[in-house]
């Protein structure tokens, strides 16, 4: 009965999903680990250290110290919408592979679960490498910086939901440029992860609450410093309302755009 | 699946917006049957094909596939269906033994079992040599046949092939009816799209020809052609300055013919004796036995079909 129950949930039939796109990561991710590991190391050691050098101390953390929590929840994002936006898009589009899943028991909501959950997990993965990096530069002390992997792994969920909205949608690769553009890249620099947010005008630090990203960075910084707050719970339920309400949305648009 | 019906169509209807697609067609698809599909492009056979296989709302009347409603019960109606689409849809990214693994993890099989499967199917399809090879590796008629195995994993009792051997060379065409008769012996029913006629006729035991979305006949393809095409066709190679002639002589004869452009074809029975007495001497003719393509061309007609 529960394994009934279970099985006809999308998580379960996502969990099939997630499986493939799983397979496919362990054959790839000797050519992908440049994007995993490197760039974030190179990151921190030109922006952490280098720039760095010439900025003063925020509160009473060197800079690099500062930026790697914001890195930890940036590459988390990036890994995840590349993976909902041009991964995904491949999947559906050029190689049909959506059209074949959906000639099983399986149903769209199914692919958008299994798809997310795989973005969120990539997400996890490249949040434990930059975690990784930064332990390595000695920049973290705390041990609840371990729950920065989970933290990733939610972060991930929300932004890959969002960019599954975006893919169900698009009628070109390119349409995932704009993603990009006007609204991956923009976050990245108001979320509060190369500065302090109370440097920005006040109107751009109430509307990039509203983003994921700025919770994202704030909890991670939050762990990593092992400096708990209550508001760290309010960040996580941001989250994981911006991770339901976009997943139910994508999957409403992904059933609308492949049962025709 | 123990009603001897395995599909059965009541006023089946798909509509594109303003298009209708399919309008208002019946059938019924017996168990262990091959039955064949035809119709030029936009007929509305492979939006029948996707209404069955659940990746199509119904637009209207009703569809039971193994007696269950395609509407109501879509999940348990595809775990016993076996569907080759049209479209390539391997994964690049996975090599072949993945390919089929991934498939048997949606259909749920238990690890163990689906190992089993994965080999039995790559014997029936003779890929075992190609298990870890990723599919941009394969040729067109190997890629084909690895379709054909991943519908059979699950062992369904029904497979769904949308124009299997388009685009294939003769050998692999011939590999793939030769796979298609063998499960047919095994009891699978089969439903097949198709626009290669000699695989209509060998493949099918009922097939119906589709044209705008309305069914126009049904029968078996043996019956079909004696019914609409008699026996015998004489192709009379004929110029446009005697054509006018030769339709003239024709008319007054009272024999079924069709006028195909640069030739004009006359429908009889063996041996009819309005044939003999000189009236095709001075033509080239080619005498043959009436066909499947004969009875699709005289009833959907010989215009162009652009989609």
């Amino acid at each position: 009965m529960i394994v009934q129950v279970v099985q006809r949930s999308v998580w379960w039939g996502g969990f099939r999903v997630w499986q493939r796109n799983r397979d496919a990561f362990l054959r790839s991710w000797k050519v992908e680990i440049g994007g995993i590991a490197v760039e974030p190391f190179i990151m921190l050691v030109a922006i952490g250290f280098g720039l760095g050098a010439f900025i003063q101390d925020v509160g009473d953390r060197p800079y690099a110290e500062f930026l790697a929590p914001g890195l930890i929840a940036s590459y988390a994002m990036f890994h995840a919408t590349f993976d909902s936006t041009y991964g995904a898009y491949l999947r559906m589009s050029t190689h049909n592979i959506y059209e074949a899943v959906l000639f099983t028991p399986l149903q769209p909501e199914d692919i958008v679960a299994g798809e997310v959950m795989w973005s969120a997990t990539r997400a996890a993965v490249s949040g434990t490498a930059v975690l990784i990096v930064a332990v390595s530069f000695g920049l973290i002390t705390s041990p609840f910086a371990i729950l920065a992997i989970p933290a990733a792994y939610l972060i991930g969920f929300s932004v890959a939901a969002i960019a599954m909205i975006l893919t169900a949608t698009a009628t070109t690769i390119g349409a995932m440029n704009n993603f990009f553009t006007l609204f991956v890249m923009p976050m990245f620099y108001v979320s509060g992860v190369f500065f302090p947010l109370d440097r920005l005008p006040e109107w751009v630090q109430n509307a990039s609450w509203i983003l994921p990203l700025t919770p994202a960075a704030a909890l991670v910084r939050g762990l990593v410093e092992g400096d708990l707050t209550w508001w760290m719970a309010v960040w996580t339920l941001e989250l994981l309302a911006i991770a339901l309400i976009a997943h139910r949305i994508a999957a409403m648009l992904m059933r609308r755009r492949l049962v025709k | 699946m123990t009603s001897p019906v395995a599909i059965s169509a009541k006023n089946l209807i798909k509509r594109y917006g303003d298009l209708v697609a399919v309008d208002g067609i019946d059938f019924e698809i017996s168990r262990g049957e091959c039955f064949g599909f035809l119709g030029p492009n936009g007929a509305g056979k492979t939006s029948t094909m996707r209404m069955i296989s659940c990746a199509s709302p119904v637009a209207g009347g009703e569809l039971f596939v193994g007696g269950m409603s395609v509407t109501a019960e879509p999940r348990a109606v595809k775990s016993i269906l076996g569907v080759v689409s049209q479209a390539d849809s391997l994964d690049p990214d996975l090599d072949v033994f993945q390919n089929l693994l991934a498939f048997t993890r949606y259909f749920n099989l238990p690890k163990k079992l689906a190992t089993e499967r994965i080999w039995e199917a790559l014997d029936l399809v003779e890929l075992r040599g190609k298990v870890s090879v990723t599919p941009d590796q394969l040729s067109g008629g190997m890629r084909r046949r690895l379709h054909i195995a991943r519908a059979m994993l699950h062992e369904p009792g029904i497979l769904v092939l949308d124009e299997p051997t388009t685009g294939l060379d003769p050998q692999s065409r011939h590999m793939v009816w030769e796979r298609m008769m063998h499960l047919k012996t095994r009891g699978i029913t089969i439903l097949l799209t198709t626009h290669n006629m000699e695989e209509a006729a060998y493949l099918c035991d009922r097939l119906v020809v589709m044209d705008q979305g309305r069914i126009l006949i049904q029968g078996s393809p043996r019956d079909l052609v004696r019914e609409h095409a008699g026996e015998r066709v004489v192709e009379v190679r004929v110029g446009m300055d005697r054509k006018a002639g030769l339709l003239e002589s024709l008319e007054g004869t009272g024999l079924v013919f069709e006028d195909a452009g640069d030739s004009v074809s006359v429908f009889s029975e063996n041996g009819d004796p309005r044939l003999d007495g000189g009236l095709l001497d001075d033509y080239e003719v080619v005498r043959r036995p009436a066909n499947l393509e004969d009875v699709f061309l005289r009833l959907t007609g010989r215009g162009l079909r652009d989609e």
